[in-house]
């Protein structure tokens, strides 16, 4: 299905906080997320809590769904981390941040770790 | 018991109480939840309070000596360094960062050059009406949130802006309106009452609107004939009539708004939008505030601007500053660099992965009072001193207004300031050490 990806600051999914006070568990549990609206969740056919692959052209993500009805139908909410921007770009020389378009399928892959993503960013193996 | 500014956000809220006997903070009053956490950032797990260097791909404690030593070996062989962040330290230590630049042939620049930067590049040829938020808490009559979720990326704005009972406006939230135009119900919404307005505009639609807005407002009594953007005519119509009618209405515009698009017109349409409202003005005026999230993000445009007359990124040839022809992220992507020092940001969080790729590729220095992605990749670390709770200096709120922040306390393990740690780097390069 496709959608329209926006990162965003959420207070309760804040990175700076889990890389002070929290661990590798904690970022990965906060922040390799996507919030949808239930009603695409359905569509979806999965359940809050399932890992969804998200992606487009030049990048994909596995992150766990979790559903929040006051987000758009269509719109898919990530908080800003390394997870995220496995999908922003660059665009006409600015970072594109907002109304990404990318399709989300259900997935039964594990989401990366933390330290296995940084590996994997620096080998440019993404 | 002491009264602080909090260098939590951009706000830099100057209520915040706090008891401490000079060693702990025992108490803070005031702060919201951001800004509670800033404060327990002073003992945070994970925090690093020692320089590290990596050996064998592991990070390893070195002493201080070594620190600036091995800094120096990495700027010594370097010949293109690119210098990035500076958002999250005083002027003091802006300023040292691009004398660091002009000594090392660096390409300095801020977050802000991804941020609201872009809005004052495009002020340039368009114009830009300010205000201040005492102004904001004393006179205005109306708020719009476009493309800013306050309530989550400065969470005591509201409070001020909206809530607040002013010194020439006695009445307070009941007069005031706030209008959000954002496409998502973000939690700013929670705040609204019945007089206000709630535009969940279309993704990449903004610009249809800011035209369809400049278009009426030129028109005296004008009410659009149809909808745009997902707006309804009525919806409109109320705005409309809020911005042409409010004494002192204020803009506070987030990344949002800010987003690249194929018709990178946006900004100055924005901008030409708000000076045209005021040209029609009779009673009041429209003012802007960005809402940049850092706490001294305005500060490196100011300390740039003033001291080397130009702002936003700086790239020095022969120690002179040069006309810069590409921005940061143009650096980045071509891999223009072959070392980057990191100071107080995360680009390996905040880049999309192809541009952390490439910053993987060379050398990092990092001087920062926190662990992050940028941190866990460094070669080499620094730790710093927390500016406003360990050590002091100047900062510019969001609204350009100057802030002198606070030591409260002394740093663990006597951790230098960003300000000392990039001044003792200079020092050693003059003198030739090591």
């Amino acid at each position: 299905m496709e959608f329209l990806l926006n990162t965003v600051r959420k207070v309760d999914n804040d990175q700076a906080r889990e890389f002070a006070f929290g661990d590798d568990t904690s970022l990965k549990e906060k922040l390799a997320i996507v919030f949808l609206n239930p009603e695409d969740i359905t569509q979806l056919n999965v359940k809050p809590g399932s890992v969804v692959k998200i992606y487009h052209e030049l990048g994909s993500i596995n992150v766990k769904c979790s559903q929040d009805k006051n987000v758009p139908l269509k719109m898919a909410i990530m908080p800003v981390s390394i997870w995220s921007n496995q999908l922003t770009r660059v665009m006409n020389n600015e970072l594109e941040y907002k109304n990404i378009a990318v399709k989300i399928e259900a997935n039964n892959e594990p989401i990366l770790d933390f330290k296995l993503l940084l590996q994997k960013i620096k080998e440019g193996s993404l | 018991m002491k009264r602080v500014p909090c260098s939590g956000c951009s706000l830099l809220c100057d209520d915040i109480i706090i008891r401490s006997d000079g060693i702990f903070i025992d108490e803070v009053v005031g702060a919201c939840i951001k800004g509670k956490e800033h404060f327990d950032h002073v003992t945070a797990k994970n925090r690093i309070i020692n320089p590290m260097f990596r050996e064998e791909n592991n990070l390893k404690k070195i002493d201080w000596n070594q620190g600036y030593n091995t800094a120096i070996e990495l700027m010594r062989k370097a010949k293109k360094p690119l210098l990035y962040g500076f958002s999250t330290v005083s002027c003091e230590a802006q300023l040292k960062g691009i004398q660091l630049a002009e000594k090392i042939n660096g390409h300095i620049d801020s977050n802000s050059s991804i941020c609201h930067g872009k809005v004052i590049e495009k002020a340039k040829s368009v114009g830009l009406t300010l205000t201040s938020i005492g102004e904001v808490i004393n006179k205005a009559d109306l708020i719009i949130l476009w493309g800013a979720n306050a309530a989550e990326s400065i969470p005591r704005l509201l409070n001020k802006a909206l809530f607040s009972r002013g010194k020439f406006r006695m009445t307070g939230r009941e007069i005031k309106t706030l209008i959000i135009i954002d496409p998502v119900q973000t939690a700013s919404f929670g705040v609204m009452g019945v007089r206000d307005i709630s535009l969940m505009i279309q993704p990449n639609k903004d610009i249809d609107l800011i035209r369809t807005l400049k278009e009426e407002c030129c028109v005296a009594d004008s009410i659009p004939t149809e909808g745009v953007a997902g707006l309804d005519k009525d919806d409109l119509k109320r705005l409309l009539l809020q911005l042409t009618g409010a004494e002192y209405g204020v803009i506070f515009a987030g990344q949002g708004l800010l987003k690249p698009s194929d018709d990178s017109t946006t900004l100055q349409e924005f901008l030409e939008l708000i000076e045209m409202i005021n040209s029609k003005q009779e009673k009041g005026r429209i003012s802007l505030i960005m809402m940049g999230g850092h706490y001294n993000m305005t500060g490196f445009e100011h300390v740039a601007l003033a001291n080397y007359g130009q702002n936003g990124s700086l790239n020095f040839v022969n120690n002179q500053l040069e006309e810069n022809k590409t921005n940061t992220i143009d650096k980045i992507s071509k891999g223009d660099f072959d070392l980057s020092i990191i100071v107080g940001t995360d680009p390996i969080s905040h880049l999309p992965a192809n541009l952390s790729s490439k910053l993987m590729k060379h050398p990092i220095i990092v001087i920062d009072n926190k662990r992050s992605a940028t941190s866990d990749v460094a070669d080499l670390f620094l730790p710093s001193a927390i500016t406003g709770i360990e050590s002091g200096g100047l900062a510019y709120r969001l609204d350009h207004v100057p802030i002198e922040l606070q030591k409260i306390i002394n740093p663990p393990n006597n951790i230098p300031s960003d300000e000392e740690i990039l001044n003792e780097l200079l020092q050693r390069l003059t003198s030739g050490g090591p």
